[in-house]
């Protein structure tokens, strides 16, 4: 064990602001003596077990905590305690070398990364399945029931542009191979939501009028949205969107800290884009899962491309403006992308 | 400033006191590296790290933040930091989860929030001052939950009924509530703010706002008209640039207000505040350096994505360092803080259950 000669520093009796110019001494049994330094008189001492060593940090002085609440701190900030244990230093090293700080940069966002988009939606959807059926229906039912108060008003589609949908739906259903059993349709006339089709986590659809208008000349492509919507619930996509927001929040919450206003913006805008990235991941997941199983049904990728031109159509957007930039705006993957995909699929 | 010319005269017979300034050393570069380093040892260790990460950062500013060369000192164990985190995450999961589940529920845990919140701002606010030590004397929080439910909830709520009327009042009432209750070597603040300089800051602030939105939204007219009447540009191009430059100015209009109310509430806070005998503040922030420091930090964060923030960090610090001075009178040198001395120092030999701060971040 080392000794520790003469440190100079200021001493400081438990709870007590009075300043003593002090000397410390470790001797070769890690005893501390802490002497005055105008009178020398001793103003404490203390064996190995009722001191403590402060934290190292790149800076700053090491302090000597007493066990009675009484601290010395070293004059020199870049004194170190030859008798602290070395391992105690080692966070201090890496913060203070060139390496491991060169290493923690080009590290830290690659790991990120991953973190954020491999690991937390294998995560995510190892979770899926411990979320109890019960709680899916629960989910799909209350915020359907709320929809329901809200936004959605009765159908006024006439009864043969009804059945068109439903017969697709019952087709779909009877002939492919689906693992939700409670997979419920409803037409739903809605201002809110315009020309649209939603899936809750139970198996409840939702298709408003003005989408079942906009596709009645192409029933191929209502089943096409059914069945992307079939996609989502399928895939479980509202758990798993629920899990990864959960972990995406959790993980920049801890790692970045209480951010300061202008932090707090970037953090808020990046958890938001972090979101709307896994929303077009899912939404992609769903696209395939409507290719494919238009396929098994004998039908054309081509109906799922007629529906998504007929919806771009609808919003009046111009494809060729959809820049790069809004990409990373956007729920929902860039719908000539989307068209792309289909159209090569048919080939 | 005639004032301390004459007082300083008045008491050099008996008791000198004297003026001092904030000081903070820390170097961007400096902490650069232990940011850097913290993070990825966070990220590696998913997150388990990060607690000690926060007790070596917070350390670091403590540590460098000096008056009269003594400087502040933080206690909390990295292992208390911890648990409180894991108590914060295994909460905040909960009631994320909870809320998507049901749209019902998620307004029930809303109103069970609204009565929880009091307590864990009281219980955060108590151990962080009582973690803080400067010259070995610690700082303590003393509200309780009744005082916090009163000034974070019931009043804020209660000036949405008179239109935001009452807002500045409330603000002023948080405010002393914090700082009448934070307690130094045993020793209570006093604080004689004035509602009056509460409801200047935040007209002020309000005008600012309604300012910028009024130049913002004649610019956009006068340029919407050129735009229809030279039929340049495309519609979607045009919506584009409106929506950028309106959250542009947006965010510029709540910035500059939020820097002048923040300058003058401080400046007034500060003035109104002493520690009976020991020390009196002064605050001297002014708005166009403090919305520069911003603003500048935003651009470097943004530019370098992110890399600029322990450099941000260390130069708002010290930013808010120099603009703030005390009197200190001679009465700090042989403080004792009774209660203090009979515990052990050593943290977590102190510490119990739920001795902890209920927080993420």
């Amino acid at each position: 064990m080392n000794t520790v000669a003469n440190v100079t520093g200021q001493y400081q009796h438990a709870g007590s602001s009075t300043l003593y110019a002090a000397v410390a001494v470790i001797n070769d049994q890690q005893q501390l003596q802490i002497c005055c330094q105008q009178s020398g008189d001793v103003l404490s001492e203390s064996a190995a077990a009722d001191y403590r060593y402060g934290t190292i940090i790149p800076g700053l002085p090491v302090e000597l905590r007493l066990r009675d609440g009484a601290v010395f701190l070293p004059d020199d900030a870049h004194f170190r305690w030859p008798s602290q244990a070395r391992s105690s230093g080692w966070a201090a090293r890496l913060e203070s070398h060139k390496l491991s700080i060169v290493a923690a940069v080009l590290l830290s966002p690659l790991l990120l990364w991953w973190i954020i988009f491999d690991l937390m939606p294998i995560m995510a959807s190892a979770a899926v399945p411990l979320v109890p059926d019960s709680v899916k229906q629960q989910m799909g039912k209350q915020t359907f029931y709320t929809l329901q108060k809200t936004t959605l008003k009765p159908t006024e589609l006439s009864a043969s542009a009804q059945a068109t949908v439903h017969y697709h739906w019952q087709m779909a259903l009877q002939k492919l191979p689906l693992t939700n059993k409670n997979y419920q349709l409803h037409l739903y006339k809605s201002d809110f939501f315009g020309a649209n089709a939603f899936a809750l986590p139970d198996g409840t659809v939702v298709m408003t009028d003005d989408l079942v208008i906009l596709l009645q000349n192409n029933p191929d492509a209502i089943l096409a949205v059914l069945l992307h919507e079939m996609g989502h619930v399928e895939g479980q996509h509202s758990v798993r969107m629920v899990a990864q927001s959960l972990g995406a929040t959790l993980v920049i919450g801890i790692l970045f800290g209480s951010p300061d206003g202008v932090a707090d913006l970037l953090l808020g805008s990046g958890t938001a884009l972090l979101q709307n990235a896994f929303s077009r991941d899912m939404e992609r997941e769903a696209d395939n899962f409507s290719l494919t199983q238009l396929q098994v049904l004998g039908k054309s990728p081509k109906a799922f491309a007629d529906a998504m031109s007929a919806l771009l159509e609808a919003s009046s957007a111009d494809a060729s403006t959809s820049n790069q930039l809004l990409k990373y705006l956007s729920t929902h993957p860039d719908t000539a992308e989307r068209i792309k995909l289909a159209t090569d699929l048919q080939q | 400033m005639e004032n301390s010319v004459s007082n300083d005269a008045a008491s050099a017979e008996n008791k000198p006191q004297r003026a001092s300034k904030v000081v903070f050393s820390g170097q961007g570069g400096e902490f650069f590296g232990i940011w850097i380093v913290n993070l990825l040892l966070s990220i590696v260790t998913l997150g388990i790290y990060s607690a000690w990460a926060t007790v070596r950062t917070r350390q670091y500013f403590y540590g460098h933040t000096q008056i009269e060369k003594q400087p502040f000192r933080y206690l909390a164990s990295p292992m208390q930091i911890l648990k409180g985190r894991i108590i914060a995450i295994v909460i905040f999961a909960l009631f994320f989860a909870i809320s998507y589940l049901s749209p019902v529920m998620a307004v029930v845990l809303a109103i069970l929030f609204m009565f929880v919140s009091p307590w864990l701002v009281v219980q955060s606010l108590k151990f962080n001052l009582r973690m803080t030590s400067y010259r070995n004397v610690r700082f303590a929080f003393h509200g309780d939950y009744l005082g916090a439910f009163k000034y974070f909830i019931l009043l804020p709520i209660l000036s949405v009924f008179t239109l935001y009327l009452a807002l500045p009042w409330a603000l002023k009432k948080i405010d002393h509530y914090i700082c009448s209750n934070t307690s130094f070597g045993g020793k209570k603040m006093q604080v004689t703010t004035d509602t009056s300089s509460y409801y200047i800051a935040a007209l002020v602030a309000a005008a600012i706002v309604f300012g910028v939105m009024t130049v913002v939204a004649i610019i956009g007219v006068v340029l919407g008209i050129l735009m229809a009447v030279t039929d340049s540009g495309n519609a979607s191009a045009a919506a584009l640039m409106t929506s950028v430059a309106v959250f542009v100015a947006y965010f510029f209009a709540f910035t500059l207000s939020g820097a002048i109310y923040h300058c003058m509430i401080r400046n007034h806070l500060f003035e109104r505040t002493e520690l009976p005998g020991i020390a009196k503040f002064k605050s001297k922030m002014e708005v166009l350096p403090f919305l520069m420091l911003t603003l500048t930090n935003l651009v470097a964060i943004v530019l370098t994505l992110g890399l600029a923030y322990p450099w941000a960090k260390v130069r708002k610090a010290r930013y808010l360092a120099s603009v703030t001075s005390l009197i200190i009178y001679p009465q700090i040198d042989t403080l004792v803080d009774e209660q203090q001395s009979e515990n052990s120092a050593f943290g977590e030999e102190a510490a119990g259950l739920f001795d902890v701060d209920v927080s993420i971040a």
